[in-house]
């Protein structure tokens, strides 16, 4: 807790720009969410939840922070959420096929990336917008794995190293933690320290005059795209993983969840603003709603409703501060 | 001021020619997609099917005309997949208890106006992101219907003739009544958007917020009645669904706003506002519609029809996109 908090206000001392993207009103809100939570009940605290908590949100940060990057260019993929799904049934396909892990892994995130490919050619060479064109993707992929599988794949080469990819620990961390801890640093230090990172912020804030002065935009945001092509082939091993089988029905709303957390983290869906820390907070956010909502013992159907609220008052919070500022 | 008008006297001629041809476009691919079909499966061009199409349109129809007006007016509202069953609720239940259409249609209709106000009120009033509130509206209505009704569909007890009748009945006993419904809405609300000053605001507000402000035109309610009018029309679609199912599903209308939004792209309405038109929207619906049926009758597997509804959106607003640029000269 303390800990993100702290990163939280580093950040927000080296990089001006950071101000603006209202992590203080959502790190205060995490404050206060877990404060409530375990002044309501004391084992939020306990080791076994909090592990819980973290493993729930390493998925969605996976995805989360190849999003973030994409949404920064000023493009969105809402293909995310069947992409998961194809690569679960493609994975353990290829897995049960082969008995090798590394085929598998390869199999996964050479798909996930190819559909990132995708996306990025249809946006960048044929101009569709982002938000239709992966829409469009989405469907071909819901189509698409049903074509492949029209029921799970079972998992039939019971390899003990695939497991562990989603079940396993490594000491007392679950290494779908690990996996998102390395694949979020490394894409907040590909945002902020490299020179495609601040191109990233650059694209989405002006395409135009990134053209103009030489950088080629398309090329970045194919990046962006890939990079979260091969998040979603990671977060698709894991759940597959998890599942033990891939399902072609997995990740329905996935996309939702990734984009909340995304907005909810203050990045702008206009481009050129936001951050990985505020993503951060915004999936901790999301998924410590969950969890209290769980061990108050409340309907389970208010994990649907709380968030949405969430995402609405953490923007207008956003806004009465950016007007503060501004005057 | 009169820089303003002369903008918006300007703009129409200019555009309605690239509207047109976009248009007509559109046309096109239906009318090649219409023989296509005829030719290829049996009982395709029957009136019978025809009007089975249609009906089965006019869900999107509907929900698009709305979706539509608020893409001109600049805004996104994707919570209408939500809305659509969060207003068989109140429909249901209140026919249930009073055995009134009347009432229930009543019922649904307030819940409707109020989450349009809501959104309204969110987007243009205090002036956040529309994407970002309909996207929390979304949420919370499906939740909200999720709670209320346990995850169980909520069956029609009261059995009523005239609400079956919006579901099967036809007009003449050629055209389901809720095509006509979809018709007579779209008539009206195409002679709106193109002739009366309100119409011709959405544009303005839609096509440049800051001209139209200084046109002394109070953008913040033209936007707010976009809201509203999204919301009143999901809500007559998510009345006609639930007479369809005969009852509330807590499922109903999921993934409906992206086939929605999908089909008024691809009619030629353009996300960034200003641009566009109802007779688009209406093509792009029947274009998705009968594509789908005609993939059908053509005994491909359902997921095939996802497969190429997916390219078909891609190729055809790519080639939207092609056309454009070469109009901008870019």
């Amino acid at each position: 807790m303390t800990e993100i908090l702290r990163t939280g206000a580093s950040g927000r001392t080296s990089l001006a720009s950071l101000t603006g993207s209202g992590q203080g009103v959502l790190g205060i809100l995490l404050v206060v969410l877990c404060l409530g939570i375990s002044a309501a009940a004391p084992q939020f605290y306990s080791e076994a939840n909090i592990i819980a908590i973290l493993r729930q949100c390493a998925l969605v940060l996976i995805v989360a922070s190849g999003m973030t990057m994409l949404v920064i260019a000023a493009e969105v993929d809402l293909s995310v959420g069947a992409s998961l799904a194809f690569v679960g049934c493609i994975s353990m396909a290829v897995l049960n096929a082969t008995g090798s892990l590394t085929l598998g892994v390869l199999a996964a995130l050479a798909f996930a990336s190819g559909v990132g490919l995708v996306n990025a050619i249809v946006v960048t060479l044929f101009r569709v917008n982002s938000l239709i064109g992966t829409i469009g993707t989405m469907m071909l992929l819901q189509g698409g794995v049903y074509l492949f599988t029209r029921e799970a794949v079972q998992n039939h080469h019971q390899l003990a190293s695939f497991t562990a990819l989603g079940a396993g620990y490594a000491g007392p961390v679950p290494i779908p933690l690990i996996l998102a801890v390395a694949i979020f640093a490394v894409c907040a230090v590909t945002l902020r320290f490299t020179t495609i990172g601040r191109y990233l912020y650059a694209v989405g804030a002006n395409e135009r005059a990134v053209r103009l002065s030489g950088i080629r935009s398309a090329r970045l945001k194919l990046v962006a795209f890939v990079v979260t092509g091969l998040c979603v082939g990671v977060a698709g091993l894991i759940l597959a993983s998890l599942m033990n089988a891939g399902q072609p029905t997995a990740g329905r709303g996935f996309e939702l969840t990734v984009i909340a957390a995304v907005i909810l983290g203050g990045t702008s869906l206009s481009g050129g603003s936001g951050s990985l820390i505020g993503t951060l907070l915004g999936v901790l956010v999301l998924k410590v709603i969950d969890n209290g909502i769980i061990i108050l013992g409340w309907n389970q159907d208010l994990q649907m409703v709380v968030p949405g609220v969430v995402i609405i008052l953490a923007t207008y919070f956003d806004l009465l501060r950016s007007r503060h500022h501004a005057r | 001021m009169s820089f303003a008008s002369d903008r918006l006297e300007g703009a129409p001629s200019v555009w309605r020619r690239l509207i047109a041809r976009q248009e007509v476009a559109v046309l096109v691919c239906l009318l090649a997609l219409l023989v296509f079909f005829s030719v290829s499966a049996e009982n395709f061009l029957s009136t019978r099917n025809i009007t089975n199409v249609l009906g089965q349109a006019s869900l999107a129809l509907i929900a698009g005309i709305g979706c539509a007006v608020v893409f001109i007016s600049g805004e996104v509202d994707i919570s209408i997949g939500s809305l659509l069953a969060t207003v068989a609720v109140p429909l249901i239940v209140v026919m249930n208890d009073t055995n009134s259409l009347f009432l229930g249609i009543s019922a649904a209709l307030v819940v409707g106006l109020a989450v349009g106000m809501i959104n309204g009120f969110l987007c243009a009033y205090v002036g956040l992101n529309s994407l970002i509130v309909t996207l929390g509206m979304m949420f919370v209505l499906r939740g909200g219907v999720y709670l209320y009704t346990g995850q169980r569909a909520i069956a029609d007890e009261a059995g009523l003739d005239s609400f079956i009748a919006l579901s099967d009945g036809r007009l003449f006993d050629v055209l389901p009544y809720s095509a006509v419904i979809a018709i007579v809405l779209l008539a009206a609300f195409a002679y709106v958007l193109r002739y009366r000053p309100f119409g011709r605001q959405v544009y303005a507000v839609g096509g440049n917020s800051e001209v139209a402000r200084l046109a002394g035109y109070d953008v913040r309610r033209i936007k707010f009645a976009c809201f509203v009018i999204s919301s009143l029309l999901a809500t007559c679609s998510g009345i006609i669904l639930a007479a369809r199912v005969g009852s509330a599903q807590h499922i109903a209308g999921l993934n409906f706003e992206f086939q929605v939004v999908a089909a008024t792209v691809l009619g030629g309405v353009s996300l960034s506002g200003g641009i566009g038109s109802l007779g688009g929207m209406a093509l792009g619906v029947l274009i998705l519609q009968f594509l789908s049926n005609g993939l059908r009758s053509l005994d491909l597997p359902t997921e095939w029809q996802l497969v190429i509804t997916g390219l078909i959106i891609i190729a055809a607003v790519s080639l939207d996109e092609v056309k454009r640029r070469r109009a901008h000269g870019d």
